[in-house]
């Protein structure tokens, strides 16, 4: 059952939630969101085009095996960490500096691990269970 | 160099060394023994040092919980270090010639696991912090599980490598116990600290149940009664690995403890009267056991057991000579046993016979191994000049000195008479008695296989000839170092005609007996039954098996596969706590709940949310149920955002959401309107939990809203946010910052829960393996 409507609005839906999402990922340091939040809102965005569209087209949006951004999410939310054991003897004390003006810490990658978790964790188990509908 | 880089060093090159040993063929072995003899030569340029003064070094870990890695190397730790290292050298040469028939990568596995161990045993020997002491004494019970079942084919070898385990580790969680209640008494996890003022600890209340877990750890740890039964059956372990693990060193490191606590023990008599219990006791069993034991290396193991059983007794014996005797024969049983078992390797590997009664005649066909075996067992035996006589010398003046003389010195007899036998029986039987058959030697002796039991035999009838080479340089530093204060020591071969040197004459003239009629009591004794189910493992399987019953019929109950059965226990398990703590706590049932003005909008938000759960609970249709509880979980979301948690809320929303999404992939399969499966009476159940449920999270919540609110952490927060976390969002900075090791945690969490339903939801098995469910 396919609606020509969710089909046709799903790509853009997407589009805007996955932007959605990573701007809430943003934000999250000074304003409500953060790597949680982001990545439910991204695991929705590519749901809702698993769903008007098809798992496969939704796997080949993500790139990467949902299980392999998962792992890279608790990488890279752990070499996050590792700046704390080298400059102040103590993982996961966050390090901050400044780039043309803007502050940037090691917590926004700490919180891209949490969104890659997050988005690979749902789709992992969500892309099977509609692929096994499918079938 | 610092006690904590060589240590370092050594982890360092155990983790190299496997490479090495992998690519290179007989040579790599060689490289890899180079690994103990730097450390040995290390340890022995520390002699001179630490007869002087220990050697610290200290290396903080976890300052706030007064836990570090603070190496101190003393007398005894020093006497450890070297016999580990020193018989690490060997072990790796042996071990390579007798793995060469193996794959490189067995080899490269074995060799890993045996230096691993020494670096293990190293830092356990070394560590003055008790906590960190513990934590490599679980490493070297981890190693000893990889060595006795490195024939991981063997079904034996496994079930032997998860008793041994089992007992150790089991002991080793006691022994945590004892260390940390040590450690509230005493203010302190430094060894040399609690021992130099034992007073908090000796005058606690809670002494009894120090002593308790400390020695329960130790007597799993050195096989002692009720838990010796482990270590015979550890003797599936691959030869190298029994004589350097289950003989010199690890199983020692009970004893070990005992003595370093022994200066606290000592204020408290009753100890010692139960190590001497304790130890006595072990060492009758074992010593009935070595007469009945039937395979070459589990004479060897009972042996060892009886050996361990005599170390305890000494220790719990009182005055100072107690000390020396300890010292000395940790020292002369580590050179004779590791010689006794090397050559019972290379028996067994060139004959591949290991029932003791079926070898004979083999003189002529290993005459190194023939010599080294006599040596070692000469000095078992105690014979002058080796080394075991003066050891023997001072265990029978330590217990004729102390409180305890007639049963100890009984006992002491006894056990030794048959150590002298047994110490006849495997040096004459396998290579002068007449063979059953002859022997086809597979491989002769090898260089690699005989240097090391060569080696050690010689160096045994050396410090016998010549005591004074061990006397002042290892054995006075370390009996002064388990006594506690400086006092006299005397270790050489001729004492005189002292009563000690009597009963050394009985003790031999006893075992000589014994070991010439060893076939008539050796299959009178077999026959007795009984004493196999009284020694052997009979009590560890009873208690393994139960636990397992318990485990499979509580599972069995709880966790049947019904999902409704779930959560009934998990809510009828809350109710009934939350009920207790209700109603067992001080106070009415209720609190008088504070006069809140009534908002209205949230009365709307609530009156959704109560609809939502009417609704989900009555209709048939599940697509309802499901649009019913997506009510009640946005109505909870407002009430968050409409009490000042966007964060929360907008975390709900995502999940009510994705919820829905994922549950349709579900109900897709199913029908879309479910005939019920519950009986009324079943439904009342069920409506009965959920409506205690809901009445006992109620009266908590009204309890939690009465208590004032501690306003600490909110300011806490509010304050250093922006200063320390450099964000206004609160909830942000405490996820990614201030608690960002849990935050961690929980990612890991998700990412093994996703896993393992990924893992389950395998397209097409689900439904075929589980039938009638999904």
């Amino acid at each position: 059952m396919r609606s020509l409507i969710l089909t046709a609005m799903a790509r853009i839906f997407f589009a805007i939630m996955l932007a959605g999402s990573v701007w809430v990922l943003l934000r999250g340091h000074n304003e409500p969101g953060g790597g949680f939040i982001g990545g439910l809102v991204g695991a929705a965005g590519f749901a809702t085009l698993a769903l008007a569209a098809g798992v496969e087209t939704a796997r080949r949006a993500l790139v990467l095996h949902p299980v392999v951004l998962m792992g890279a999410g608790l990488a890279i939310a752990f070499v996050s960490g590792v700046p704390g054991i080298v400059t102040d003897a103590s993982f996961l004390t966050h390090q901050w500096g400044s780039l043309a003006g803007v502050k940037l810490g090691t917590t926004i990658v700490f919180d891209l691990g949490v969104y890659m978790v997050v988005v690979g964790g749902v789709l992992s188990f969500m892309f099977r269970l509609y692929e096994e509908d499918a079938a | 160099m610092d006690l904590s880089t060589v240590l370092l060093a050594s982890l360092a090159g155990s983790i190299a060394a496997p490479f090495i040993v992998a690519r290179t063929g007989a040579v790599g072995g060689v490289i890899a023994a180079a690994l103990p003899a730097a450390l040995f030569a290390y340890f022995f340029a520390q002699i001179g040092a630490v007869g002087a003064a220990p050697i610290i070094d200290v290396v903080p870990w976890v300052p706030s919980l007064g836990i570090d890695l603070t190496f101190r190397l003393d007398g005894f730790s020093l006497l450890f270090a070297l016999l580990i290292t020193g018989i690490g050298t060997l072990v790796t040469l042996y071990a390579s010639s007798y793995m060469s028939e193996k794959p490189p990568f067995a080899r490269a596995q074995f060799l890993f696991y045996i230096l691993m161990f020494m670096t293990a045993m190293l830092a356990t020997v070394a560590a003055d912090n008790l906590v960190s002491l513990f934590v490599f004494w679980e490493m070297t019970s981890l190693l000893s599980f990889l060595l006795v079942g490195f024939q991981s084919e063997d079904a034996k070898a496994r079930k032997a490598a998860l008793q041994s385990l089992l007992v150790t580790a089991s002991g080793g969680l006691a022994l945590l116990g004892g260390i940390i209640l040590i450690g509230i008494e005493a203010g302190t996890f430094s060894l040399a600290a609690i021992t130099a003022n034992p007073a908090p600890v000796l005058e606690s209340p809670l002494l009894p149940a120090i002593v308790a877990c400390v020695l329960i750890g130790a007597f799993t740890k050195s096989a002692q009664f009720p838990f010796h039964f482990w270590l015979p059956n550890a003797m599936k372990a691959p030869t190298p690995a029994s004589a350097y693990l289950h003989s010199a060193t690890m199983v020692k490191l009970g004893v070990y403890l005992l003595a370093r606590l022994d200066p606290v023990f000592a204020g408290a008599p009753w100890v010692g009267a139960t190590l001497v219990a304790f130890g006595g006791l072990t060492m009758l069993i074992a010593a009935v056991q070595a007469l009945r034991a039937i395979e070459l290396k589990a004479v060897l193991a009972y042996s060892t057991v009886a050996s361990l059983g005599t170390l305890v007794m000494l220790i719990g014996l009182d005055g100072p000579v107690s000390s020396v005797a300890v010292v000395g024969f940790i020292l002369a049983h580590a050179l004779y046993k590791a010689t006794l078992f090397f050559c019972a390797g290379i028996v067994i590997h060139a004959t591949h016979e290991t029932r003791l009664r079926a070898l004979g005649g083999l003189a002529k066909l290993l005459p190194l191994t023939a010599a080294a075996t006599l040596l070692a067992s000469f000095s078992m035996a105690g014979l002058p000049p080796f080394i075991g006589f003066i050891s023997k010398e001072y265990l029978f003046e330590a217990k004729l000195e102390s409180s305890l003389d007639t049963i100890a010195v009984l006992i002491g007899v006894l056990v030794n008479a048959v150590m002298v036998a047994v110490a006849g029986v495997l040096a004459l039987r396998p290579f002068f008695g007449r063979a059953k058959k002859p022997f086809e030697v597979e491989h002769g002796e090898r260089p690699g296989m005989t240097l090391g039991p060569l080696l050690l035999a010689v160096v045994g009838v050396t410090f016998g000839l010549v005591p004074s080479l061990v006397s002042y340089a290892l054995i006075t530093p370390a009996a002064i170092a388990i006594y506690g204060a400086p006092f006299e020591v005397s270790f050489k071969l001729w004492h005189g005609f002292t009563p000690m040197l009597a009963l050394s004459g009985l003790v031999v003239a006893l075992g000589a007996t014994l070991a010439w009629f060893w076939d008539p009591i050796h299959l009178a004794l077999r026959r007795r039954r009984a004493f196999d189910e009284v020694f052997l493992d009979r009590g560890y399987d009873l208690v393994l098996g139960r636990t397992l019953a318990l485990a499979r019929s509580s599972t069995k109950v709880l966790q049947n596969g019904d999902l409704r059965v779930y959560a009934a226990v998990v809510s009828a398990s809350v109710t009934g706590l939350l009920a207790y703590g209700l109603l067992v706590g001080e106070g009415p049932l209720l609190p008088a709940v504070a006069g809140e003005p009534v908002r209205p909008y949230l009365l709307v938000v609530c009156a959704l949310i109560v609809a939502g759960c009417v609704v989900a609970a009555a209709v048939p249709s599940l697509v309802t149920a499901i649009v019913a509880v997506g009510l009640s979980g946005y109505g909870l979301a407002l009430v968050f955002l409409l009490n000042g948690g966007p964060d929360l809320a907008l975390t709900q929303f995502s999940v009510e959401t994705l919820f829905v999404v994922i549950v349709m992939a579900v109900l897709l399969k199913l029908p879309i309107v479910a005939k019920s499966s519950r009986t009324p009476r079943e439904r009342l159940f069920d409506a009965t939990v959920s409506g205690l449920f809901a009445a006992g999270v109620l009266v908590a919540t009204l309890w939690i809203a009465a208590k004032p609110f501690n306003p600490e952490l909110t300011e806490y927060f509010a304050v250093t946010s922006v200063p320390e976390g450099f964000g206004r969002n609160v909830v942000n900075v405490i996820l990614v910052d201030f608690r960002a090791l849990d935050t961690f945690g929980e990612i890991a969490v998700v990412a093994f829960a996703a896993l393992g339903a990924w893992a389950l939801l395998r397209t097409g098995s689900s439904t075929k393996r589980t039938g009638k469910e999904v």
